[in-house]
C-alpha cells in the first residue's frame, strides 16, 4: 500500500512536469525565434554581430531571439543532423551555394522572394551581386551581409619605392622584378599555401576569369555550349601558376606556410607582396603600424596577356541568415524584420564601425571606416568580380584540384593539360553543376 | 530467502540501462553505418543502393592506400617504437640507474598531459618556414631559401609526424611499465644478482615474462589507436601536402563531413573496424603462442 501510494506521487510529480515543460504562453505582443549561428561571439572580428544584436534586442523588445552559437565544421555538423530530422531553427546561418545544399536543396529554407519585399527598390539599396540568384530556380535563400573578395594583391609600396619600383602593369613585369626584389634581400611573393583550397580560391579563380571570362566558365562548369575543362583557357589558367613557381616568385616553403604564416612574413617586412584575401584587411587594421598600413596597398592580378577581362578580382557572397521554410504570420514577420536590421543600413553601419565592408551601399561620409578598411571598400567599388571558383564547382573536386595544383607547385605530379584533363574527367561523371 | 531467479532478475534490471546505453550508443550506429555502406549518396540526398561499390571503390583509390601505408607506419613506430622505447626508460627509472629520476619521469611524462592539437602546434612553430629552426638555420648557413622539406616529400612526410608521436606516447606505456615493475618484488631482482645472474639475463627470464600479459594489453592500445589516429596528424598537417600524410580516419572525416559521401564514409569506417580486429585477433594469437612456448 505504502509502495503503491509512493509510486503514485512519483507518477503525479513527473506527469506533471509535461504540463509545463512547454514554459510560458507567448504573450500575443511577443515573439520568441530560436536561431542556430555559426559565429564565435568571443572573437573580436565578431564584435559588430554583438553589438547588432544588443542594439536590435533594444529597438525591438517585442522580439526575443534565442541564439545557439557554434563555430567552424562544428556548426556544419550539428546543422546536418538538424536538417536530417527536419528540425531547424527559425533563423539559422545559411552559405548561397553548396555548403548549405543540405538545407537550401531540401526545401528546408525559406525563398526570400516570396515574403514580396525584395522589389526594385529594395535591391537598389545594395551593391551589385548582393541578390544574384542562389538557387536553381532563382531563389533568394538570404541577404549577405558582404562580400568575401577571395582575390588581393597587397604590396608594400615602402619597399618598392627603395627598390626603384612600382606595382607591376603586366605578369611579364612582375616577374621580370623577381631578381631584383631576390637581390635586395627579400621574398617576393607570400602566400600561405598548405590548407587544399587557398590556391585555386586566391589565384586560379581568379585566372579563369581573367582568361575565360564569366560566361565561359559557366558554360564549362554546365557543359553547355561546348565549353569543358579542357578548353585551352583552364589550361593558360593552371600554367600561370606553374610560371609563378618557374620565376621563384613565392618564398621559400609556400605549400608548407599557413595563411598566419604567409601574413606574418609580409608584416615583418620579409617580402614585398602578399596574395591573400579581401578578409585579410580588418587583421592588419589591429596588427600593422600605422607607418606600415599606409605603406600597403591592395591590388589585383596585374595585366596577363591575351585576358579576355580586365582589372578583375573575385567575390563570393558571404554567408547570411535563412528563414526556416515552415515558419509563418508573426514568426515569419520578425524574423524578416532582423535579417533586414542586420543586412540593411542600421546593421551595416553598426559592422562598418568595426571594419566590415557591408553589402548595403553606406554612404562613406557618413561612415568612419578605418585605414585598411576604407582600402578594401574603395578595392570594391573599383574592380568588377569574377566568380570564385570553388564557391560553383562541388567542393570533393576542388579539393582534388587543389592537390594536384599543389603537387604542381612542389614540382612533382603532372602538368597543366593533365590536370585539366582528369579534372574535366571528374566533372563530367559527378559534378552537379553539370546535370543543371 | 531470496533464490537465484531473483537473483538473476536484479542482476539483469541493473544491467539493463548500461545494456540499453550501450547498444544505442556503439551496436546500433555500427549496425546503421554497415548498412550505409553500400549506399550511394549526393548532395545530402540517398540516391539508392550500390552494393559493394563503395568497397572496390575506396581499396582502389591511391589516397586510401597512401592513407593505409601512413597508418602501417604509425602502428610500428607505436609497437616497435613506443613500447620498446617506454620499457627501456621504465627499467631504468626502476633500477634508479639514472639520479633525479623523479624529475625525469616527470619530464618524460610531461607530453603526454598536453593537447596533441597544442603539441601539433608546437612542433609547426618550431620547422615551418618561419619558424625558430628554419630561421637558426638560415641564419647559420646564410641561406635564406632554408626551408626543411622533409614534409614535402611524398616518401618521407610522415617522419616529423612519427617522430612527434615517438615523442608524445612513450611515456604513457613507460609509466605501464614502470607500475608493473614496482609489482615485482625486489628479493627477486636481488636473488638473481646474489645467484649471479647478469642483467640480459635479469631482463629476458625474469622482467619481459612478468610484463608479458602488459606488453601484450599495451600491443593492443597501440595498434587500436594507430588505426584511429586523427587528432595530431589533423591538427599539424590536415593530411597534406597533397595527401602525402593523409590517415584512415582523416580520409573518413573527409569523404563523410567534408563531401557528405555518407555511404563512401560508412564503408572507410567498416574497413578500419575490420582491420583493427583482424590485427588484434592476429596479436592475441602471436601471445597466445608465445605464452604456450614459455609455459
Amino acid at each position: 500500500m505504502k509502495k503503491s501510494f509512493l509510486l503514485l506521487c512519483v507518477f503525479l510529480i513527473l506527469s506533471s512536469s509535461f504540463v509545463f515543460a512547454k514554459g510560458a504562453q507567448e504573450s500575443s505582443d511577443s515573439v520568441t525565434l530560436t536561431a542556430y549561428m555559426q559565429i564565435d561571439p568571443a572573437d573580436d572580428q565578431y564584435r559588430g554581430h554583438n553589438e547588432i544584436m544588443k542594439v536590435f534586442a533594444e529597438k525591438y523588445p517585442n522580439i526575443k531571439i534565442e541564439v545557439e552559437y557554434a563555430s567552424g565544421e562544428a556548426f556544419h555538423q550539428k546543422f546536418q543532423a538538424m536538417a536530417a530530422s527536419k528540425q531547424v531553427p527559425d533563423l539559422f546561418t545559411c552559405y548561397t551555394g553548396a555548403r548549405s545544399a543540405y538545407v537550401n536543396e531540401t526545401g528546408l529554407v525559406k525563398d526570400l522572394k516570396s515574403l514580396g519585399k525584395i522589389n526594385d527598390a529594395y535591391i537598389a539599396q545594395y551593391n551589385d551581386g548582393t541578390f544574384a540568384p542562389q538557387g536553381a530556380n532563382g531563389e533568394i535563400w538570404v541577404i549577405p551581409p558582404s562580400f568575401a573578395v577571395c582575390h588581393a594583391v597587397y604590396a608594400n609600396e615602402a619597399i618598392l619605392t627603395k627598390l626603384g619600383l612600382s606595382y607591376p602593369k603586366t605578369f611579364e613585369e612582375w616577374k621580370a622584378q623577381v631578381p631584383v626584389i631576390r637581390a635586395a634581400g627579400y621574398y617576393p611573393v607570400s602566400m600561405g599555401n598548405k590548407d587544399p583550397w587557398v590556391v585555386n580560391s586566391w589565384l586560379l579563380s581568379l585566372f579563369v576569369d581573367r582568361c575565360g571570362g564569366p560566361e565561359w566558365f559557366m558554360n564549362a562548369a554546365r557543359g553547355k555550349s561546348g565549353a569543358t575543362f579542357n578548353d585551352p583557357q583552364f589550361v593558360e589558367s593552371i600554367d600561370i601558376i606553374k610560371q609563378m613557381v618557374d620565376a621563384q616568385m613565392f618564398s621559400p616553403g609556400v605549400n608548407q606556410m599557413s595563411n598566419g604564416e604567409a601574413d606574418q612574413e609580409f608584416y615583418q617586412q620579409k617580402s614585398v607582396y602578399l596574395v591573400d584575401a579581401g578578409w585579410r584587411t580588418s587583421a592588419m587594421d589591429t596588427q600593422l603600424s600605422d607607418e606600415m598600413k599606409n605603406a600597403v596597398s591592395m591590388n589585383v592580378f596585374p595585366e596577363i596577356k591575351g585576358e579576355v577581362t580586365h582589372n578583375t578580382s573575385t567575390s563570393t557572397p558571404s554567408e547570411g541568415f535563412g528563414i526556416s521554410a515552415s515558419l509563418k504570420d508573426a514568426k515569419l514577420d520578425a524574423a524578416w524584420t532582423f535579417i533586414d536590421f542586420y543586412c540593411g543600413a542600421e546593421g551595416a553601419a553598426i559592422r562598418a564601425k568595426y571594419g566590415d565592408v557591408a553589402s548595403y551601399k553606406l554612404d562613406a561620409n557618413t561612415v568612419k571606416m578605418t585605414t585598411m578598411q576604407g582600402k578594401f571598400a574603395n578595392f570594391q567599388a573599383t574592380h568588377k568580380m569574377g566568380y570564385v571558383f570553388d564557391s560553383v564547382m562541388n567542393g570533393e573536386g576542388v579539393t582534388m584540384l587543389n592537390n594536384d595544383l599543389q603537387e604542381m607547385m612542389l614540382g612533382k605530379g603532372n602538368g597543366p593539360k593533365a590536370i585539366a584533363a582528369k579534372y574535366e574527367a571528374w566533372v563530367a561523371a559527378n559534378d552537379t553543376n553539370r546535370s543543371l | 530467502m531470496i533464490n537465484v531467479r531473483q537473483k538473476r532478475r536484479s542482476y539483469y534490471a541493473l544491467l539493463l540501462p548500461a545494456f540499453i546505453i550501450y547498444i544505442s550508443i556503439i551496436i546500433f550506429p555500427i549496425i546503421v553505418s554497415f548498412g550505409l555502406s553500400f549506399t550511394k549518396w549526393k548532395q545530402y540526398k540517398l540516391v539508392g543502393f550500390i552494393g559493394l561499390s563503395n568497397y572496390i571503390n575506396i581499396l582502389k583509390d591511391p589516397v586510401f592506400q597512401r592513407a593505409i601505408w601512413n597508418n602501417i607506419q604509425i602502428m610500428l613506430v607505436s609497437v616497435i617504437g613506443q613500447i620498446p622505447l617506454g620499457l627501456i626508460l621504465a627499467y631504468l627509472l626502476y633500477r634508479k640507474w639514472v639520479k633525479g629520476s623523479k624529475f625525469f619521469e616527470m619530464m618524460i611524462f610531461l607530453p603526454i598531459t598536453i593537447s596533441s592539437v597544442v603539441v601539433a602546434l608546437l612542433w609547426n612553430r618550431v620547422f615551418s618556414p618561419v619558424g625558430l629552426y628554419t630561421s637558426l638555420i638560415r641564419q647559420l648557413t646564410n641561406n635564406p631559401d632554408y626551408v626543411v622539406t622533409i614534409s614535402e616529400s611524398p616518401k618521407y612526410a610522415m617522419i616529423p609526424i612519427l617522430v612527434v608521436l615517438l615523442w608524445q606516447h612513450t611515456s604513457l606505456y613507460m609509466v605501464i611499465f614502470l607500475a608493473n615493475l614496482q609489482r615485482i618484488p625486489d628479493s627477486v631482482f636481488e636473488a638473481a644478482v646474489i645467484d649471479g645472474a647478469k642483467e640480459s639475463t635479469i631482463i629476458t627470464k625474469i622482467v619481459l615474462p612478468a610484463l608479458s600479459g602488459v606488453i601484450f594489453t599495451s600491443s593492443v592500445l597501440a595498434i587500436s589507436g594507430s588505426l584511429k589516429s586523427f587528432d595530431l596528424v589533423f591538427a599539424m598537417t590536415g593530411g597534406g601536402p597533397v595527401n602525402y600524410t593523409s590517415v584512415m580516419a582523416l580520409y573518413l572525416y573527409q569523404q563523410t563531413f567534408t563531401f557528405a559521401n555518407y555511404g563512401y564514409g560508412s564503408a572507410v569506417s567498416i574497413i578500419i573496424v575490420v582491420l583493427s580486429v583482424g590485427l588484434i585477433t592476429l596479436a592475441n594469437r602471436l601471445y597466445a603462442k608465445a605464452q604456450r612456448k614459455y609455459e
